[in-house]
């Protein structure tokens, strides 16, 4: 029983963290079609601004709320540099000015703070264990199940109930549509990349609370994660990215107890060569997304 | 109140439209007739603002609006039902309502009253409040296209083909809307490929042919004048 | 036909005389400038020939590259070293020595028919699914090159290969790659692979098969990439599998890319500009960090002005610099005119 709990924990508080990294993604290639690489990034972002501001004595979560910010800012940068100039030329394009644009952030990062991790304040509860019903887990996998579902609840109202989530929703399946009814496209793509950024701030936070600390290359793990998750659920489903975090983090999870220690260091080959069949039998993903629109 | 002049569309090398000029009195209802293949479609999503133009002029009561973006049209009160009768799909029948009103998004008493008054108007969509769009049938998803254009309260309608594939009972209520909807003071143009309805409800009409106005006058004279089966025959 | 064999003889003209001005300089720093410029011809014009003809953007490529490194690293570690540098290695192949020249070909053909056999089915997908294919394989290719041992030492660096890339080498085979990529492009299934990059239906309904087509271009790419991944393994004699990723990707797409993915001539172009601003930069770090201007080292400008120039051609000149035409064609046609005129 207490074992069971203990994997449920396990697989919940990874799921959780995954399924937002997968929205943060699926939320831009929805509407747009088109794979942010910067992505990873954005977390990166979140990270530095952690470790920039530890030594200004505001509280954690004061700082946490700025880093948050400063990756949807980044996100929105993005849009700006890597998407709009090109993004009515062509796909591979905006895949490659994409890809630029990671690279830049990284090689910043490395230029003027430094190779080496640097170190990201915690607040206290981030290395305390909570012990309950026969289980001992770190209090940050509960703090990451609880945001989690805090995240998630914001999203889906986001999305549901406000005329902008509508909007973006409309946008996502015929964008041409949603424009001829006043929906401004900029606002909508911006609005899409601000979300994405403000899914991978939270993530990073939780992230790099796992490490504490934070590398020029933090972002690559996260992409990679949220790629996987985003193929599993459908690449155009917001529902589908989440089950694809959770299902992904179970895989994960079943995989740690199970493999034997010399092919789980081929773990990753399996997972993704698990993407590339996924794709070849559903290039849309497991979930199908909602019915097709055009690019803009 | 609207005016093209010279208007060209092109996909490509393909060139869909070729010369239009037509204006649109304030109160008028236009309608643009041409067989298959004519540039119809093309002409209005291009007045639409989702389609550049080529060439010519595309004027708004006076103000210049060739290849404005589509959010802007619509801002500056054009409300477009497209040919493909575009739904969205996976939101549900009141948030399309919610997003044809999107102009407006501010005035929340004047949306929910009209949301009302398209209920009323359409019953079918009043029982299928929360269903995804998707979900309804043919008819029933050209209804709220139409219902959604309206919530903009538009000052034009464009409408492309409204009848396109449906019953004939529910064509004759369509046709009987767009009549409600002239009288109610709607400047309209509509893009028809059932030409004797429509020269019935319309004031004036153009016939299109290889992506230019071969023809023009009130509805009587072109109902007289065209050999309305020739017209559809004819490439 | 002519404005082919133009295209061929200014581009390795281009290539024999730096190897003429290196030789005759004798420095050892432009030496080795030259020969990771020739190798890096080799790679970008491997990727051009997949990239350029079909349209779609590999990520794969260095993958390849690697695999065509650590073959000919198998195959050539003298065998009294390989018990220190591969100690685990599977006995059937550690009594192996080949000469060099042999393990270099071979590391191509190894690499080609990996991409053979994995390749066909991925190349049914278009857009983000065939791109997002392509970097998990690049993801699959390198967990196998880091956790691998027995073959590739895993993370660790391996070491003790022969010396064997010398400019002379480096160079044929850049010119060899400039020939075979001219002539692909030109052959039926170049055209092909070409138009239905323009336009996948009208190909389609012209009886190519597409995938078919792609895939042959694929394995062609591929073969480049382990040539010029097995000289390059003979030219630095040790490295671990962190050589063959992310970053090194973005250097040869950003050289196919600013040179023009659609052409031979961008993919010469793009790689002599993107090594030529590379070292020079490089030169300013070292320079830098050596004066000790800064208190920590000075790394990433480089792939920084790497990032720029790349977003910027492609707002700029979406084509890259030479973005449909070889230069034999442009050199062609000036003359022409110069003749009417
Ligand atoms: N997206 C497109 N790409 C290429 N050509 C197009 C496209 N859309 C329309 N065309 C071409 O432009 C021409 C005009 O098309 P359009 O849809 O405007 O005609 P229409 O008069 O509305 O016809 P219908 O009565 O069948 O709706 C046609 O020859 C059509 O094939
Ligand atoms: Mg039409």
């Amino acid at each position: 029983m207490s074992f069971f709990l203990q994997f449920m924990i396990d697989v919940l508080s990874l799921g959780g963290a995954y399924a937002l990294m997968a929205l943060g993604l699926v939320i831009v290639y929805g509407i747009l079609r088109l794979v942010n690489f910067a992505y990873g990034e954005l977390i990166m972002v979140a990270g530095y601004t952690m470790y920039l501001t530890s030594g200004s004595g505001l509280p954690w979560l004061v700082m946490a709320a700025v880093a948050v910010l400063m990756a949807m800012l980044a996100g929105i940068a993005t849009d700006y540099v890597a998407f709009r100039p090109v993004r009515a030329k062509s796909v591979t394009a905006v895949l490659i000015t994409s890809f630029a644009f990671s690279t830049l952030l990284q090689n910043a990062a490395l230029l003027f703070i430094s190779p080496r991790p640097r170190n990201v304040p915690l607040p206290e509860i981030f290395s305390e264990t909570v012990q309950f019903a026969g289980v001992i887990t770190p209090a940050r996998n509960l703090i990451t199940i609880a945001t989690a579902v805090v995240m998630l609840a914001l999203f889906s109202w986001l999305m549901r109930r406000t005329v902008l989530g509508i909007a973006m929703r409309a946008a996502a399946t015929n964008f041409t549509m949603a424009r001829m009814l006043g929906v401004p496209a900029n606002l909508v793509i911006s609005s899409a990349f601000a979300i994405s950024g403000l899914l991978a701030g939270v993530v990073s936070m939780l992230w790099i609370g796992r490490i504490g600390a934070v590398v020029p290359g933090i972002g690559l793990e996260p992409l990679l994660i949220a790629f996987i998750a985003t193929v599993i659920g459908g690449m155009r489903s917001l529902q589908g990215a989440v089950l694809g975090g959770f299902l992904l983090a179970f895989m994960d999870t079943t995989l740690n107890f199970t493999l034997p220690q010399d092919l789980l260091k081929f773990r990753d080959a399996f997972t993704f060569s698990l993407v590339i069949l996924i794709l070849l039998w559903r290039p849309q993903g497991l979930i199908k997304g909602p019915a097709s629109g055009q690019r803009t | 109140m609207l005016e093209v002049a010279g208007l060209q569309v092109a996909y490509g090398a393909i060139r869909a439209v070729r010369d239009v000029s037509l204006t649109l009195a304030e109160g008028e209802l236009v309608t643009l007739l041409g067989a298959n293949g004519a540039g119809k479609s093309s002409t209005l999503m291009c007045v639409a603002g989702a389609l550049p133009a080529a060439a010519g002029s595309i004027r708004l009561e006076g103000k210049d609006v060739t290849s404005a973006r589509p959010e802007t049209m619509a801002r500056s009160g054009v409300a477009t039902v497209p040919e493909t009768r575009d739904v969205f799909p996976d939101l549900t029948v009141d948030e399309n309502l919610q997003l044809g009103a999107y102009t407006r998004r501010n005035d929340s008493r004047g949306v929910a009253e009209d949301r009302a008054r398209m209920l009323e108007m359409f019953p079918v969509l009043a029982e299928r409040y929360g269903q995804p769009a998707g979900t309804l049938s043919g008819g029933e998803q050209q209804m709220l296209v139409i219902a959604r254009a309206m919530m903009s309260r538009p000052r034009i309608l464009l409408l492309d083909e409204p009848s396109l594939g449906l019953a004939p009972t529910i064509v004759d209520r369509i046709f009987e809307m767009i009549a409600t909807l002239k009288d109610s003071g709607l400047t309209i143009l509509l893009v028809e490929q059932n030409a004797s309805k429509a020269l019935a409800v319309a004031d004036r009409a153009y016939v299109m042919r290889l992506g230019r106005i071969e023809a023009e006058g009130t509805a009587a004279e072109i109902a007289a004048a065209t050999d309305l089966r020739a017209l559809y025959l004819a490439g | 036909m002519v404005k082919n064999l133009t295209t061929i003889a200014i581009l390795s003209g281009l290539i024999l005389v730096m190897v003429g001005v290196t030789n005759l300089l004798g420095v050892r720093l432009f030496d080795r400038i030259a020969i990771n410029l020739c190798i890096a011809l080799v790679l970008v014009l491997g990727l051009q020939v997949f990239m350029g003809n079909s349209g779609i953007l590999s990520f794969a490529h260095i993958g390849f590259m690697g695999i065509g490194a650590y073959t000919t690293a198998v195959l050539t570690i003298p065998i009294r070293m390989k018990g220190m540098s591969l100690p685990d290695l599977y006995p059937i192949v550690a009594g192996i020595e080949l000469s060099p020249y042999v393990a270099i070909l071979l590391g191509g053909l190894v690499a080609a028919a990996v991409a053979a056999a994995v390749s066909y089915p991925l190349m049914r997908l278009s857009d983000a699914a065939a791109v997002i294919t392509s970097f998990a394989l690049l993801v699959v290719l390198h967990t196998v090159m880091t956790h691998w041992s027995e073959v590739t030492n895993g993370p660790r660096t391996l070491f003790g290969l022969p010396r064997a890339t010398d400019l002379n080498l480096a160079a044929g085979a850049a010119i060899l790659a400039v020939v075979a990529a001219v002539a692909f492009k030109e052959s039926r299934t170049g055209l092909l692979l070409r138009s239905s990059r323009d336009d996948e239906v009208a190909a389609g309904a012209m009886g190519a098969h597409i995938p078919r087509l792609r895939w042959q271009a694929f394995i062609l790419s591929a073969l480049f990439a382990g040539i010029g991944g097995a000289l390059w393994g003979h030219f630095i004699t040790s490295f671990s599998p962190k050589a063959f990723f992310l970053k090194e990707t973005f250097v040869i797409l950003g050289m196919l890319v600013i040179g023009g993915a659609n052409t031979v001539t961008g993919a010469v172009f793009g790689a002599i500009i993107v090594t030529v601003t590379f070292e020079s930069l490089r030169a300013l770090e070292a320079g830098i960090n050596q004066a000790k201007i800064f208190s920590e080292q000075v790394v990433g400008l480089t792939e920084i002005v790497l990032a720029l120039a790349m977003i910027a051609v492609l707002v700029l000149r979406p084509g890259g610099l030479f973005a449909t035409h070889e230069i034999g064609a442009l050199i062609r046609r000036r003359v022409r005119k110069k003749k009417d005129g």
